[in-house]
């Protein structure tokens, strides 16, 4: 816990604003590293006499193949020259390609790819149709043709023979990024306000597109810096000018590494790529920052990960030692054996086919663990059917994987149980679950859409199951696959289909055909009809309800609709900020909800059945959950919050005359009964 | 099969643009190929000869440029590239290509799908081992690589491989030139021999590029439903790691293959300039240098084409291997 009040400071969140932006940035290690290269070669390049006191640098003033000393820094070139000095007065010109070709290319790109995504129609065809020609046409064959041909020497040419090849490949992503922004909503309301369509493009959409334009600016230079450097390398620059390229020329012209002055050659190949680096760099950086995933997981995040990890493997161990402890005569340490384990829950018909107890999930984040299931008990009994309610971000969704022991990093299980069939998940390998996975327990998730691989037909995805767990032959694979998706009414030439190609509600259903292929005990479910239109989402809840009264499997359903789950459940849990709430038989906590935050969700949704009511919903929002509350962690939107609950935290306390619903309010104790039982009654 | 119309029209559309572009680049530019032809050859050929040789690269002074250029175009596609004004004044330009060729395919094709499936396969493993020490030190370092200069890294290579060895590796053409050409065991040891310096050029440079893109690529689909549905079967770790995980994040990555030819087909200029390779790109470089016409159009176009044939290969294997872009066409 004590990493947990290192983090009680302030946690602002993230802004996606330009200020938030930019200090982003600073913080990146990569941009920091590229800016302060470029910063370097723009001061030399602005005041180059400050860094040297040989005035001309091309003139040929000193004894060639010099060795460096500490007159010639880098020693002098095969002509005469001091190379150190060259280098120094090069700086200005690469610098110059490098901004203005990345400039003048990052200009064209935005007003091609632009147009073509405001014009649209024909232009957008034309435009877009040019972009791609000219994105594959070998560049470099052409510059290397037209600086020939254009004659040597010339800056300009040079630079206007990188823009024309430079600005390809920007232009399609400017197109891309336009084209999403176009109906956005906030260009909506402009256009609604009358704005003309150049008004809109220059103060609406390119200020949202400033990353991408700096992005592209960046990619534009280091190709520039390249190319530039290529081309003069090779003898089609001025061989009169002074720049890193020019130096480049002469020196393999004079055999400068095999004539024993390597430095000639490597020492302005390093400033290109130095140069080269710091617009690499900081062009990374951007896309780190736009996409976030991608950032490396900084020292202090991984520290905190390896700490998780650590709680994680001594609770995985204390459950193995409890294992061996306990009378069980499955074997955790040995092969796992799922007969075995039948054979065991048989014998004991009463004990639970699912039974959780303190369930703990931390995230590692930046800023410290973040506790997101805590202490989490629970029973699933065979054939039951246990809803699982919260809003979204109350940690439901991340206790439904840490029992299916699906959660990847950074979030891992760092304390409590998960007993199966009388074995404990969490003391098991990756490898062990494998055995149980799909056969003895089996997920269905969100979004058929996302969940289904979508380069694979159904058929595949099902062979794929089948194949991890059963010798079967290919026949019989077939024709369990047949069997399951009759099972949930789709047609078996679905089989050959790829997901994209089934309607939603289909797709969820081959989704749950998928879990039942080896009818198991308990299946998973993470709020399936929640992508569903209502119509769909109730016809879809009948028929995982009646293939449960068939097959009769165990079912945990995931949703924030409680009034979904009040027709199909046998029992309720409601969530709250990682912690169970309320839990008892659907039925109680439906006419009588114990906590506030219950009652709160039942208001926020409408009864089909029942009479109108005015739908209330709860002010606020669920708690940072790396910084929950004090006290009750509803304590700032109950609606009948007391002193006490502010400071004193509450249990589980067992309530009604059969103790069969739990709820964790401090206004149920039993020395302030009265005063509890008369302000929820207020409420009602 | 509307997608096949497709992108055989894309096709033909930017060879027709690459080879109008070699057609107008020398008429337009300053610099006339005409009188450089004839300066070149005075007392060299005889008038006659000369004639041929400018009518073989489309210059006919009697006919008006619309016909030239179609006559143009006409020879292009049907593989009649003319005589080299250059080196090897007088030669087809077909034999020179066709010398040069197998070492720029044997080379530089080699390497850059070497490269590709290599950098591929780090940044599967980089990107599924997300957060760990490897893939703090990785990232960062191949943003290094991936912008040096290939030319700048030949000759660091040639350096200390070569200078500073005493000649440990061979830092110059493509075999030892005392060696006869054949498939002796001495021969083609001297040709691999030569190959490796521009070769770890070409692969230091270029690699990078692939296990970023490949690494972020997996990083983004690792997040996916599918992914972690994969593991819910039961799967073993690597039917998810390869059929699920890279199998997506792969996609993207194809239809970029193609489109960085362009960039390989740059260092493979540099890199065969400084390495004195024989190859294609050389054969520009002294094609520009002695300003040969005819060798440098046809050289341009067959670049583009190999870049759009990569295109097309691409194109079509992501059609294979994505259904949902078969549907979208």
């Amino acid at each position: 816990m004590t990493v947990l009040q290192g983090t009680a400071a302030a946690t602002p969140r993230p802004r996606r604003s330009g200020g938030g932006f930019w200090r982003a940035l600073r913080g990146n290690r990569k941009a920091m590293a590229g800016s302060v290269i470029l910063l370097i070669f723009v001061v030399i390049s602005a005041f180059p006499g400050l860094f040297t006191s040989v005035h001309d640098p091309n003139a040929l003033q000193f004894p060639p193949r010099l060795g460096p000393s500490t007159g010639h820094l880098l020693g002098t070139t095969g002509l005469g020259q001091d190379i150190y000095t060259q280098l120094i007065y090069g700086t200005r010109q690469s610098l110059i390609i490098a901004v203005v070709a990345g400039f003048f290319a990052t200009v064209l790109s935005v007003l091609i790819g632009v147009s073509a995504a405001y014009l649209g129609g024909i232009m957008d065809d034309l435009l877009s149709m040019v972009t791609n020609v000219a994105l594959v046409i070998p560049a470099f064959p052409l510059i290397v043709i037209l600086a020939k041909y254009a004659g040597h020497g010339s800056l300009t040419v040079l630079l206007v023979v990188l823009v024309v090849t430079g600005w390809a490949y920007g232009a399609n992503q400017m197109r891309a990024q336009a084209l999403s922004l176009r109906n956005r909503d906030f260009l909506e309301s402009a256009r609604v306000r009358g704005e003309r369509r150049s008004y809109i493009i220059v103060f609406e959409v390119l200020p949202t597109m400033t990353s991408l334009i700096v992005a592209n600016f960046l990619g534009a230079a280091l190709y520039s810096v390249l190319s530039a450097a290529g081309l003069q390398f090779l003898g089609l620059g001025d061989p009169n000018s002074s720049s890193w390229g020019t130096m480049l020329y002469w020196a393999q012209n004079q055999q400068a590494l095999q004539t024993g002055a390597p430095l000639w050659s490597i020492a302005p190949g390093l400033c290109v790529a130095l140069l080269g680096v710091a617009f690499a760099l900081m062009n990374y950086a951007f896309d780190e920052l736009s996409n976030p995933a991608l950032r490396p997981v900084k020292a202090k995040e991984r520290k905190v990960r390896a700490a998780v990890a650590a709680k994680a493997s001594a609770a995985a161990a204390a459950a193995e030692a409890r294992a061996e402890a306990s009378p069980s005569p499955a074997d955790p340490g040995g092969p796992p054996a799922p007969d075995l384990a039948d054979a065991e829950s048989a014998a004991d018909p009463d004990a639970p086919l699912l039974q959780v107890r303190g369930l703990t999930v931390e995230y590692a984040t930046a800023r410290g663990a973040s506790v997101a299931v805590a202490k989490v008990d629970l029973d699933v009994r065979r054939g039951e059917f246990l809803g699982v309610v919260g809003e979204s971000g109350c940690g439901k969704s991340t206790l439904l994987f840490a029992i299916a022991r699906l959660l990847s990093a950074p979030a891992s299980t760092t304390g409590g149980s998960v007993t199966f069939k009388g074995r404990n998940l969490v003391a098991m390998t990756e490898k062990q679950l494998n055995v149980l996975r799909w056969r003895d327990y089996s997920v269905v998730m969100q979004s058929a859409m996302n969940a289904l691989n979508p380069v694979r037909t159904i058929g595949a995805q099902f062979k794929d199951a089948i194949e991890a767990h059963a010798d079967y032959s290919s026949e019989q694979i077939k024709q369990r696959s047949v069997e399951v998706l009759e099972l949930v009414g789709i047609d078996p030439v679905h089989l050959k289909s790829y997901p994209h190609q089934l309607s939603g509600g289909m797709r969820q259903r081959a989704m749950i055909a998928m879990a039942l292929l080896f009818t198991p005990d308990l299946v998973i479910m993470d709020e399936p009809t929640s992508a569903l239109d209502v119509v769909a989402q109730r016809s879809l809840m009948v028929q995982i309800k009646e293939l449960q009264q068939l097959l009769g499997f165990a079912v945990i359903f995931v949703t924030h609709d409680m009034s979904l789950v009040s027709r199909f459940s046998d029992r309720l849990v409601v969530m709250y900020a990682g912690q169970v709430v309320e839990a008892g038989p659907t039925r109680t906590v439906f006419d009588t909800p114990a906590h506030p935050y219950s009652k709160g969700l039942l208001d926020a949704f409408p009864s089909i059945h029942g009479e109108r009511v005015e739908l209330k919903g709860i002010p606020g929002s669920p708690p940072d959950l790396g910084n929950p509350p004090a006290g009750c962690r509803f304590h700032p939107r109950c609606p009948v919050v007391q002193d006490r609950c502010r400071s004193q935290e509450p249990e589980l306390y067992r309530i009604g005359e059969a103790g069969e619903v739990r709820a964790r309010c401090l206004l149920l104790t039993s020395d302030d009964e009265p005063q509890a039982s008369r302000s929820l009654e207020v409420n009602s | 099969m509307k997608h096949v119309l497709r992108r055989g029209g894309f096709f033909l559309l930017t060879l027709w643009a690459a080879l109008t572009l070699n057609f107008f680049i020398p008429r337009f530019m300053p610099g006339d190929p005409v009188n450089a032809l004839r300066d070149r050859t005075r007392g060299k050929v005889s008038e006659a000869t000369l004639q041929q040789m400018l009518s073989s690269f489309g210059f006919k002074p009697n006919q008006n440029l619309g016909t030239q250029y179609l006559d143009y175009l006409g020879n292009m596609l049907t593989g009649h590239w003319g005589l080299s004004i250059g080196q090897a004044l007088g030669e087809p330009v077909t034999t020179i290509i066709g010398q040069a060729l197998p070492w720029t395919l044997g080379l530089v094709g080699i390497t850059t799908v070497l490269a590709f499936a290599l950098g591929t396969l780090i940044g599967i493993v980089a990107g599924w081992r997300r957060g760990g020490r490897l893939d703090a030190i990785l990232p960062p370092l191949f943003v290094v690589t991936s912008a040096l200069p290939y030319f700048w890294v030949a000759l660091l290579l040639i350096l200390m491989f070569s200078v500073w060895t005493n000649g440990l590796l061979p830092s110059d053409f493509n075999y030892d030139t005392s060696l006869v050409p054949g498939f002796s065991p001495g021969f083609i040891g001297s040709v691999l021999q030569h190959a490796v310096l521009p070769a770890a050029t070409l692969l230091i440079t270029s690699i990078g590029g692939w296990i970023l893109t490949m690494r972020n690529n997996m990083i983004t689909t690792l997040a996916e439903d599918y992914v972690r549905m994969g593991r819910a079967k039961g799967l073993p770790t690597r039917k998810v790691m390869y059929g699920y995980a890279a199998r997506n994040a792969f996609l993207p990555n194809l239809s970029g293959f193609a489109m960085s030819l362009g960039f390989v087909i740059s260092g493979a200029i540099l890199i065969e300039y400084v390495f004195n390779y024989p190859g294609l790109g050389y054969l520009l470089y002294s094609a520009v240098q002695n300003v040969d016409y005819p060798l440098m159009q046809t050289l341009f176009m067959l670049f583009t084409v190999a870049v759009l044939v990569a295109v097309l290969i691409c194109d079509l294997a992501t059609a294979w291997l994505d259904p949902r872009v078969r549907a979208k066409e």
